[in-house]
């Protein structure tokens, strides 16, 4: 990124390449939404360049970019506000294309399925440090730079969206029974 | 029976934020410990859970639509930074002046422009309105004159638009050859020198466009089967492998065929000349 930062645009090539899927996996879990999370991951990666001065080179290049894709999903958020009505196709595609296979997958499918919906229906907040953590792979320290708070409030919040999310799954789950 | 054990630190052996000695010290507690063992374990299985969530994967035209968006912003920082730094590198102030005055966008052309429109509009009615009479020879000569005034004006106007440092100015240069009603030579050279040379890969994706009308024009046929290997945007290669079958250019199948040697080839694209190549050979 300090290359791109001195005038070398094509080293961004580079960035997206070794970036671009885990972005879009923390920007699709955090809108559930693939062609709006396409369209925010080509808006981050314009933002990066477009503020590349910004770049101190002083955290690391993932931290800024997560911390980048956290201003544009709050932007997108917003406008969604405004316009609301927008549905993802490919999410009713697969509901009405899943099919029944042998019992225990679909148990286990199932299972993952209401973890999936607990873990949408948990505040932002909760969900962003578990999706960090979980998926992205960042270690706490990282998580605070991104979210700039301290590693011990990442901690905390992290241990109840633990709790939350235990507790809304477990919910889904008797409900169901 | 409640343990006061600070239940924040057993997350943190779920994503390996310990250190070796802390993570010994939670272990031990956790080994005497039910009610904290317990919570551990269940939230080991979540964890566990929570890595079957599947993420999907980006659609497959992200690639392609990212290349686009870095080459237009390049372009575009091109397009403000160069042209006064390189200027002031070589010459002095005085053709730095000049050299501004050429590429900047000049009023007078478009005022010049209507007016003429305007006049010609005049005699044209005159030229209507008049009875048939000894002088329609001379009128006629006239008007022809007029016209040929008129399109020269158009053709200067576009291409002084198609040097502007700004690309949209640049289509728009691009799209006053569809006013042009007879493109000479000078024309069609301007437009494949853009097609071949333009930073901006939507203004060549414009100028591809303008020239397919031309393709009647065998200068401007063999223009297009040449510029097939000068493009190295996978959207102009893309859409050069579209016009290449709508005019059922078989000469466009040799270059194609050195196209795919290319190693680093878009793979959409090579799917797309893979095709071309079939259906025109």
């Amino acid at each position: 990124m300090l290359k791109v930062r001195s005038g070398d645009l094509d080293k961004m090539g580079l960035l997206f390449h070794r970036y671009h899927r885990p972005l879009y996996g923390f920007l699709f879990h955090m809108t559930q939404h693939r062609e709006a999370s396409e369209d925010m991951l080509q808006n981050v990666f314009y933002r990066m360049l477009k503020s590349r001065h910004t770049f101190t080179g002083e955290g690391e290049f993932r931290t800024w970019m997560y911390f980048i894709a956290r201003n544009v999903i709050k932007d997108h958020q917003k406008k969604v506000r405004r316009e609301p009505g927008t549905y993802d196709v490919t999410d009713f595609a697969e509901k009405i294309g899943a099919g029944v296979r042998t019992d225990e997958l679909v148990e286990h499918k199932l299972e993952v399925k209401a973890l999936q919906k607990a873990l949408e229906a948990l505040s932002p907040e909760s969900r962003e440090v578990l999706i960090l953590s979980r998926f992205q792979d960042l270690r706490h320290e990282e998580i605070a730079r991104v979210l700039d708070i301290s590693t011990g409030a990442v901690k905390v919040r992290v241990h109840r969206a633990i709790n939350q999310l235990k507790e809304l799954y477990m919910q889904d789950e008797t409900e169901k029974r | 029976m409640e343990c006061a054990y600070d239940k924040t630190l057993l997350p943190l052996l779920l994503n390996d934020q310990l250190s070796d000695s802390e993570r010994e010290a939670v272990e031990v507690h956790v080994a005497g410990c039910a009610e904290c063992r317990q919570e551990l374990e269940a939230n080991k299985r979540l964890w566990a859970l929570m890595g079957a969530i599947d993420t999907p994967e980006p659609p497959s035209g992200t690639l392609i639509r990212f290349n686009a968006m870095l080459d237009t912003y390049k372009s575009s920082t091109d397009a403000t930074y160069s042209p006064s730094t390189e200027a002031q590198g070589k010459k002095g102030p005085g053709i730095l002046e000049r050299l501004r005055q050429l590429f900047t966008f000049q009023p007078g052309f478009a005022i010049a422009y209507s007016l003429l429109l305007v006049i010609a509009g005049i005699g044209l009615d005159h030229w209507i309105s008049r009875p048939a009479n000894a002088d329609t020879g001379k009128d006629t000569q006239q008007l022809a004159v007029l016209a040929t005034q008129v399109s020269e004006m158009r053709e200067m106007m576009m291409k002084s638009l198609l040097q502007n440092p700004s690309a949209s100015e640049r289509i728009r240069g691009v799209s006053y050859t569809s006013e042009i009603a007879t493109v000479n030579k000078g024309v069609v050279e301007a437009l494949l020198t853009t097609l071949n040379n333009d930073p901006n890969v939507n203004v060549r994706l414009i100028t591809l466009e303008a020239l397919t009308h031309y393709a009647g024009n065998p200068v401007v046929r063999e223009g297009l089967v040449q510029s097939i290997l000068q493009q190295e945007s996978p959207l102009v290669q893309a859409a050069l492998a579209d016009v290449m079958l709508k005019l059922q250019e078989k000469n466009a199948i040799r270059p194609f065929k050195k196209l795919l040697q290319q190693k680093d080839l878009n793979i959409l694209v090579r799917d797309k000349v893979q095709a071309a190549i079939a259906r025109l050979s």
